[in-house]
């Protein structure tokens, strides 16, 4: 994904709790852009990827920061998908688009249908794409999304999300 | 499939509540963090299938007698024996060195909840000898989660966990020295509590009782926006001693608290301070 500077990614992978930070570390730096895991109340800002921390959900508020809670999981999840975009349909951002991908649970269909209820820009990977389809085949049982893609279109998807709003 | 729609909240409705909340209880809720209130709220509309946010209004503002159960639900109980280990390792590491001197040490748990994390403070300073000069105040809004941790009794499904966590702070110590199963349950040793004093408190609205050595309050803050995690910081950093520890959750910030200048990070990465002499 190429660099940019008013850009922000989140990133909310259902992974195990007690393992700290090695996500961010692991994928370390990847062309200009900042990894993190932020902390509760961190201003979002554009160049960055954000990754749910563990155990934790992950939520934006309008005044453009994070916030965390401990809140139970959701779909068995912390961080929840569903949480997360429900929180952005919430907030009423004006630019923001969602993409969901392989999982093994149906977090994040509830989510997404409420981001495409919003009229945001919203992508499902084709379920016979996906490493375990029941993540975006949960979603695409709820809603017609804007557009299906395999993992490799992943870049162009979102940029086609990006040239929406420029 | 399972989903879990949650009802949607309307900004008067929820401005509404703030109202009701402030007047006929003297609760502030208006400086919570929108986002996870507004979810909490539609949880709590689901569990009690009400259709919509006016209905459970209407039921505050007619029915006193459902408010201690209303607080109950909307506050997080989500604890657990010793959560994030090694934030306990780097408490543990710091309490000898600081307090083997001190005649005594007051602790003030802020948002202790159903009582876990006292456990976890009650059984390091057993182990570092330090106990029987230590007074805990551990304070919460949630009555019920008060009550449970009185009892200091939980599901059996947690043992597996909080052993694990016990190992992972106390590596020598077994956990059935401080715990065990007793009808279904698991139950912690009740002298762990013996030197405890819990408290119905709230720390937004009411005024700190005294001076403490050691705060820790922990996964409270993020419930709360930016201005009154500021406000609420003040309050606590100025019941804090000299010299004194101040431990918030592992992904809490104090980024934007004026009053964090008064403190130095003994471990930032888990998040303890010292206030400074």
């Amino acid at each position: 994904m190429p660099y940019k500077e008013n850009v922000a990614i989140v990133l909310c992978l259902h992974r195990l709790r007690n393992i700290r930070m090695n996500m961010a570390e692991a994928i370390g730096k990847v062309q200009r852009w900042h990894i993190l895991e932020p902390d509760d109340k961190t201003l979002i800002t554009g160049g960055k990827v954000y990754i749910a921390p563990a155990d934790y959900h992950l939520l934006v508020e309008r005044e453009g920061y994070f916030s965390l809670s401990v809140d139970e999981p959701v779909n068995f999840s912390r961080p929840s998908i569903d949480v997360l975009l429900e929180s952005i349909v919430q907030a009423r951002w004006a630019r923001a688009g969602a993409a969901l991908l392989s999982g093994a649970n149906c977090d994040g269909a509830l989510g997404m249908l409420k981001m495409h209820q919003a009229g945001y820009f919203t992508a499902v990977q084709l379920p016979t794409d996906a490493e375990i389809p029941t993540m975006p085949e949960a979603a695409l049982a709820l809603f017609k999304p804007t557009c299906q893609f395999s993992a490799n279109e992943l870049v162009q998807v979102c940029l086609r999300a990006l040239s929406l709003y420029t | 499939m399972l989903f879990e729609a949650l009802p949607e909240i309307s900004e008067k409705e929820l401005e509404h509540f703030f109202q009701i909340m402030l007047t006929k209880y003297g609760e502030d809720f208006r400086g919570y963090a929108p986002a996870s209130l507004k979810r909490r709220l539609g949880t709590v509309l689901k569990r009690y299938g009400l259709p919509n946010m006016q209905t459970l209004n209407q039921r505050l503002l007619t029915q006193p007698e459902y408010y201690e159960r209303f607080i109950s639900e909307i506050t997080v109980s989500t604890t657990e024996l010793f959560r994030d280990p090694s934030a306990w390792v780097a408490l543990k590491n710091q309490l000898v060195p600081l307090f083997a001197s001190f005649p005594q040490v007051h602790i003030w748990h802020v948002g202790c909840s159903t009582g876990e994390e006292v456990l976890s403070v009650a059984i390091l300073l057993q182990e570092m000898g330090l106990y029987d000069r230590t007074q805990i105040y551990a304070t919460d809004i949630d009555r019920s989660a008060l009550e449970q941790a009185q009892k200091a009794t939980y599901p059996l499904r947690h043992r597996e966990l909080y052993e694990k966590n016990l190992k992972a702070v106390l590596p020598n110590v077994p956990f059935s020295k401080y715990a065990w199963e007793e009808q279904g349950n698991l139950v912690f040793s009740p002298s762990l509590l013996r030197g405890v004093r819990f408290l119905r408190h709230n720390v937004v609205t009411e005024s700190t009782f005294g001076k403490f050595e050691i705060i820790l309050c922990r996964n409270l803050l993020i419930y709360l926006t930016p201005s009154l995690q500021d406000q609420v910081v003040t309050k606590l950093i100025r019941a804090l001693q000299a010299g004194g520890i101040f431990m918030i959750g592992t992904k809490e910030s104090l980024f934007w608290c004026q009053a964090a200048q008064q403190l130095i990070p003994l471990n930032e990465v888990e998040r303890i301070y010292q206030k400074k002499p």
